[in-house]
């Protein structure tokens, strides 16, 4: 019954959204109340229909009702309880599914949010979101509906599951975390299409979608992280990005919206950029949609993403409908839009944000050609290329540095414009540390790209550090406070902008750790019991190797020794050989699985996996992997996202506005 | 107030420069595992060529075939259609490495045997199969 209950759901929901928007049109060309009252009831009724169907699937998932196609595919009744409910966003439909009640989520704390404001704009936001809403559910309805009965003609007594590796807790987390970020650019979004038509020029609404895309960002943010943690704690090939398409996918609209983020405030302080920003904020949009696109329709052969299905021409289409249209009204509006303020100088906090939205943007780009060469090389001279990651690190290390540079320049300007005394006062004392640190770290035999990133890494911690020195100082001789005292009313008072220095320490730390990769060293051998290889000046050796029956699986267990050239002991390293199905009668279902083992340390990991055994001679075989400064990044996305939250925070005055 | 001329050419000479960057890397990209050919098992048994290709299809059943002396040094036989293509691989294997297997080899076509240098299989996020083969497989009432 309940499957029944879910499709009919999900016909109604479409059915009032198409009511919503012609009931909000009726509004915007009548201007009767009526109709906008009754529009957003619809509205909130669809959301609200959406997330009722999803919880039927929920239901059905955890209960193991086979009769669903969806169910029986995606867990079976040995299935953790945990892994069933995850298994939500583990399929095609489902995950679509999971896209429109994120949305339904959103748009109704936006309703909310918004129920007494921006009447005039509102009307068009909702329009916008139910568009959206709309094109996912024609999907879920006509094209992949989770709730499709199994097409069988005989009683499955089990479904077939999820595959073990993937029953891990921040694989299950990772798509949702990422799926808030991708699916909240769509409130920003529509708020800008809807001040575009109605040409709203006030900043308030600046502000609150301000903090959505804050918001959003900080959850893209961590989706991206997350993946590149689980990846290296479990795939076992030593690193955390491997720029495949669906990566870039996620990292596209992340550098669109993080110059969003930067220009945004220009906008709110300085009414400027705002073509930019109407251009930044709708190409982010169309991104995540473009990546929802990239994950689902299989055209680039991805570990990711699911096998060919006729979801692709129909994305690619809502994609080319949304260029095309923000494209005309950008177009239309650029007379309103333009501002008559212009960037007066070349050192201005202004055009450093101008700079740093090319940059990103350019970034951006080059991700994306990357990504799409396959395809064009394919349709313009007939043979297919794949692009990896040479390709992409060779691109994108200049940018980066460029970037980098940006974050430790850009806060240091003034506005309007930095008066030579003041450059000078500002920029002497990080330039001269970073050229100090330039010359130590070319002495130490440091050659290249290293040593820029290794330099421009100082020069912004230096930077920043200053900043917060002089704010701290200019209160202690102000008011005689403590200096602690001063450093919390400081952030307190301006949230915003000292959460957005802990973010860029934050990227310091991440860049780090992407130079540690200079310095990566990696080796595969066997070894006999008590036999003894090298990598770099650490050694291993074989102690032991043991074999294990464990309740749902078979182990060998080695035990390798790690010690330094000196003959001290680093650590003992423990990697797994399992075999999962072991007792599986049919051998092509036992599924073998290396379980790493890592030595973390601030200045390097010891990244050990046990590639396979040989039972006849007992030689064990390993693939050691010696990566620096990995840890740097982890810290990195902790300051980041503790630096967001401190942004994010309400202050005093912002909780009076709302 | 006019726009300032020269934040306008400093932001158009980024945008030039960087354009051009993207181009040129694309064109001479330094590593040649950069940019690298996807084609057809039948593609690369007719053409004769020291090239690095990428390779997909599927490992013939029964083709794994493990050297005794280093147990990293494995070849098999993808198949892809009807086409046939020796390959040899060695290093670590992926987990998901087995017959019938997806997966893709990237390497150079020497002496009518492919050697590869990486070799990925396709991330399965659920079994592929009939349901009706799906047996019940309780863990607990395994005998040990």
């Amino acid at each position: 019954m309940t499957p029944v209950l879910g499709s009919v759901s999900l016909s109604l929901a479409a059915g009032f959204g198409i009511l919503s928007v012609i009931l909000l049109s009726l509004y915007i060309r009548s201007g009767d109340y009526r109709f906008f009252l009754a529009g957003r009831r619809m509205a909130i009724i669809v959301s609200a229909l959406v997330i009722i169907a999803t919880l039927m699937l929920v239901k059905e998932l955890i209960t193991s009702n086979f009769d669903v196609d969806y169910v029986a595919h995606y867990t079976s009744i040995e299935t953790p309880t945990i892994y069933k409910f995850t298994a939500l966003w583990a399929g095609q439909s489902g995950s679509l599914l999971f896209w429109v009640f994120i949305l339904a989520i959103y748009s109704l704390i936006m309703i909310f949010q918004n129920r007494n404001r921006y009447h005039r704009m509102m009307p068009w936001v909702l329009c916008v979101v139910l568009t959206v809403q709309l094109f996912f559910l024609i999907l879920i309805n006509f094209i992949t509906n989770p709730f499709e009965p199994t097409n069988a003609d005989f009683v499955i007594a089990n479904g077939l599951g999820l595959n073990p590796l993937l029953q891990n807790l921040t694989m299950a987390i990772h798509p949702p975390v990422l799926y808030l970020g991708f699916v909240g650019f769509t409130i920003p979004f529509a708020f800008t299409f809807a001040a575009l038509l109605t040409n709203e020029k006030g900043s308030l609404w600046v502000r609150s979608i301000r903090r959505w895309s804050l918001v959003t960002w900080l959850a893209l943010s961590c989706g991206i992280i997350l993946g590149g943690w689980w990846a290296y704690q479990e795939l076992g090939w030593g690193g955390y990005w491997a720029w495949d398409p669906v990566e870039n996918a996620s990292f596209m609209p992340w550098l669109t919206g993080t110059a969003f983020l930067h220009s945004i405030i220009i906008q709110e302080k300085k009414n400027m950029l705002r073509v930019w920003n109407t251009i930044l904020i709708m190409l982010t949009f169309a991104l995540t949609i473009f990546g929802t696109f990239l994950t689902r329709s299989g055209v680039m052969s991805s570990v990711h993403s699911f096998t060919e299905s006729p979801l692709g021409p129909i994305f690619l289409t809502f994609v080319a409908i949304i260029v095309i249209v923000c494209a005309i009204l950008i177009f239309q509006g650029l007379p309103e839009l333009k501002s008559d303020k212009h960037i007066e100088s070349l050192t201005s906090r202004e055009s450093g944000f101008l700079f740093n939205n090319v940059v990103f943007v350019t970034m951006c780009f080059a991700v994306f050609w990357g990504t799409i060469f396959p395809v064009i090389s394919e349709a313009v001279k007939g043979t297919k290329i794949t692009v990896g990651p040479p390709f992409f690190n060779q691109v994108n290390v200049p940018i980066g540095l460029l970037l980098l540079l940006l974050t430790g320049v850009g806060p240091l300007l003034a506005w309007r414009k930095t008066s030579r005394r003041n450059f000078i006062r500002n920029f002497s004392f990080p330039i001269g540390l970073a050229l100090i640190a330039a010359v130590v770290f070319l002495l130490s035999g440091f050659r290249g790209y290293v040593v820029i990133s290794l330099m421009l890494s100082v020069f912004v911690v230096v930077a920043i550090v200053t900043e917060f020195k002089r704010g701290i100082q200019a209160r202690v001789n102000r008011f005689g406070e403590s200096s602690f005292v001063a450093f919390r009313t400081m952030v307190r008072k301006n949230r915003s902008r000292y959460g957005g220095y802990f973010v860029h320490l934050g990227i310091v730390l991440m860049f780090i750790g992407f130079t540690g990769q200079a310095f990566n060293l990696k080796k595969e051998f066997g070894l006999g019991i008590n036999d003894r290889e090298h990598l770099g000046n650490i050694n291993f050796e074989l102690k032991q190797l043991l074999e294990e029956e464990r309740p749902n699986h078979f182990a060998w267990i080695s035990e390798l020794l790690v010690t330094g050239n000196d003959g001290n002991t680093i650590t003992t390293l423990r990697p797994e050989k399992r075999i999962y199905f072991h007792r599986d009668s049919n051998p092509e279902r036992r599924q073998p699985h290396s379980e790493l083992d890592i030595h973390s340390t601030l200045k390097r990991d010891i990244y050990s996996v046990f590639s396979s055994i040989d039972t006849d001679n007992d030689i064990a075989f390993f693939q050691i992997m010696i990566n620096p400064l990995v840890q740097f990044v982890w810290y990195g996305g902790y300051i980041l996202v503790l630096g967001t939250l401190v942004a994010l925070w309400p202050s005093k005055r912002q909780k009076l506005l709302t | 107030m006019p726009q300032n001329n020269k934040v306008l050419i400093t932001v158009t000479g980024i945008t030039l420069v960087a354009l051009f960057w993207i181009y040129w890397v694309s064109v001479n990209p330094m590593d040649e595992k950069a940019m690298v050919k996807f084609i057809s098992v039948q593609e690369i048994l007719q053409t004769v060529n020291n090239e690095r290709v990428r390779i997909g299809g599927i490992v013939a059943d029964g083709s794994i075939a493990i050297s005794s002396t280093n147990k990293l040094e494995v070849a098999f036989t993808l198949k892809e259609g009807d086409s046939l293509l020796p390959v040899e691989f060695i290093g670590t294997r992926p987990d998901l490495f087995k017959n019938g297997a997806e997966v893709i080899v990237e390497g150079l076509y020497q002496d009518g045997s492919f050697h590869a240098d990486i070799l990925q299989t396709k991330c399965a996020s659920r079994y592929e199969g009939d349901l009706r083969n799906a047996s019940y497989y309780n863990l607990d009432e395994i005998e040990i």
